[in-house]
């Protein structure tokens, strides 16, 4: 329910900052360097916070996702893994669209590329961790992915007459044969 | 001038143009081309393979003249079917004999034979006639990267892939890794996302 979960963050937050002496905590979140020191038999290993990442500036800040940001909308593609590495954890699966700000139809297009490029063997370190010891017994196959409607290759083909009945040019009989 | 201009014309139509002899072998000579098979489709790698081998990528090309080139195929261990092909695709034979019918999926068919795929491929893609077998005898097919060297002196062109094969992520130097901009960032503490375009963003989630 969400009244209690408020009164938890409410009261925790109250007391954080009548225990800690009215210090300012870190931030929970952040992105993190990990540094490790050895001073003679101690070794320290810290998470120092990046406070000054350099993010480069998108085209379009006013889009709602990234992928319109970057204007990105309909340019990508199952081959493009450098982006659609960017959406996935180190087991291969699709990060929650609350962490990466997609909108739902985006997110749902990138599902469909990181599957496709799985299974064309684009991604080979995301795989998921199997117990130790396991010989996988299925042969290892090259596969290519199929097109999708969406992606660049595959335009949406104009529909083609049918081929039956043929088109016929002439004007006048009427008899079962000519019609 | 009229006259001349027609007797210059009867006899441009009456002269035979004689080819010399280097230009004679180099339009019917035998060719051996090349084609790697890592990763391509094998329906494709068989309608390239098929035309070379007819000779209809010749303009002298007739079905009775014998004008097909010799393909050597390398790396046929290492195609790329599409789809759910490797486990659906069934290739049927019968040895004759009652109850000799089987039917194999192109993985068992791949494991027993690593060249059959594209062989059966190119097979049934040539013209059904009495010259499919002779253009068959063309047809050099390799597992690997490894060629006899007798075959390999006669190499003229290596043909050009049909496919155009995507890069694995593990391909990708480390300098083109991160000349990619990161799209997205995380959400920090206090629901600021970093955007250095500027300001930082107090974004409001609802809970």
């Amino acid at each position: 329910m969400a009244a209690p979960s408020l009164l938890r963050g409410g009261l925790r937050r109250l007391f954080a900052g009548l225990v800690g002496n009215g210090r300012a905590s870190p931030p929970a979140r952040a992105l993190r360097e990990v540094v490790e020191v050895t001073e003679g038999n101690t070794t320290t290993i810290e998470g120092r916070i990046i406070e000054d990442a350099e993010v480069p500036a998108p085209p379009n800040p006013s889009g709602q996702c990234p992928i319109c940001r970057w204007n990105l909308k309909h340019k990508y593609d199952y081959v493009d893994v450098l982006l659609l590495s960017q959406f996935i954890r180190s087991d291969g699966g699709m990060l929650p669209r609350k962490i990466t700000g997609l909108c739902l139809e985006e997110h749902k297009k990138i599902a469909v590329c990181v599957q496709m490029a799985h299974r064309a063997g684009l991604l080979p370190n995301h795989r998921p961790l199997l117990p130790e010891g396991h010989i996988p017994k299925k042969p290892k196959l090259n596969r290519q992915a199929r097109l999708k409607k969406f992606s660049k290759g595959s335009e949406i083909q104009p529909q083609t007459p049918p081929r039956w009945p043929l088109p016929r040019l002439h004007a006048g009989c009427n008899c079962p044969m000519c019609i | 001038m009229r006259w001349g201009l027609l007797v210059a014309a009867c006899s441009f139509r009456c002269v035979k143009r004689q080819l010399s002899f280097p230009q004679q072998w180099a339009t019917f000579a035998r060719a051996w081309y090349l084609l790697d098979a890592r990763m391509q489709p094998p329906g494709k790698i068989a309608a390239v393979t098929a035309v070379r081998l007819e000779g209809r990528h010749k303009p002298i090309y007739h079905a009775l003249s014998d004008c097909g080139d010799h393909v050597v195929i390398i790396n046929t261990r290492h195609i790329a079917f599409s789809g759910n092909k490797w486990e659906q695709k069934v290739y049927s034979s019968h040895s004759g004999y009652p109850g000799g019918f089987k039917q194999v999926t192109a993985t068992q068919l791949h494991m027993k034979d690593p060249t059959a795929i594209v062989k059966l491929t190119i097979y049934r893609m040539l013209p059904k006639n009495l010259q499919r077998r002779t253009m068959m005898q063309r047809l050099h097919l390799f597992p690997d990267d490894v060629i006899p060297e007798d075959i390999q002196k006669n190499l003229v062109e290596e043909l050009p892939q049909p496919r155009a094969v995507p890069k694995r992520l593990d391909e990708y130097t480390p300098e083109e890794i991160a000349a990619f901009p990161m799209v997205w960032t995380p959400l920090f503490a206090g629901n600021r996302r970093l955007t250095h375009y500027g300001q930082i963003h107090n974004i409001k989630v609802d809970h």
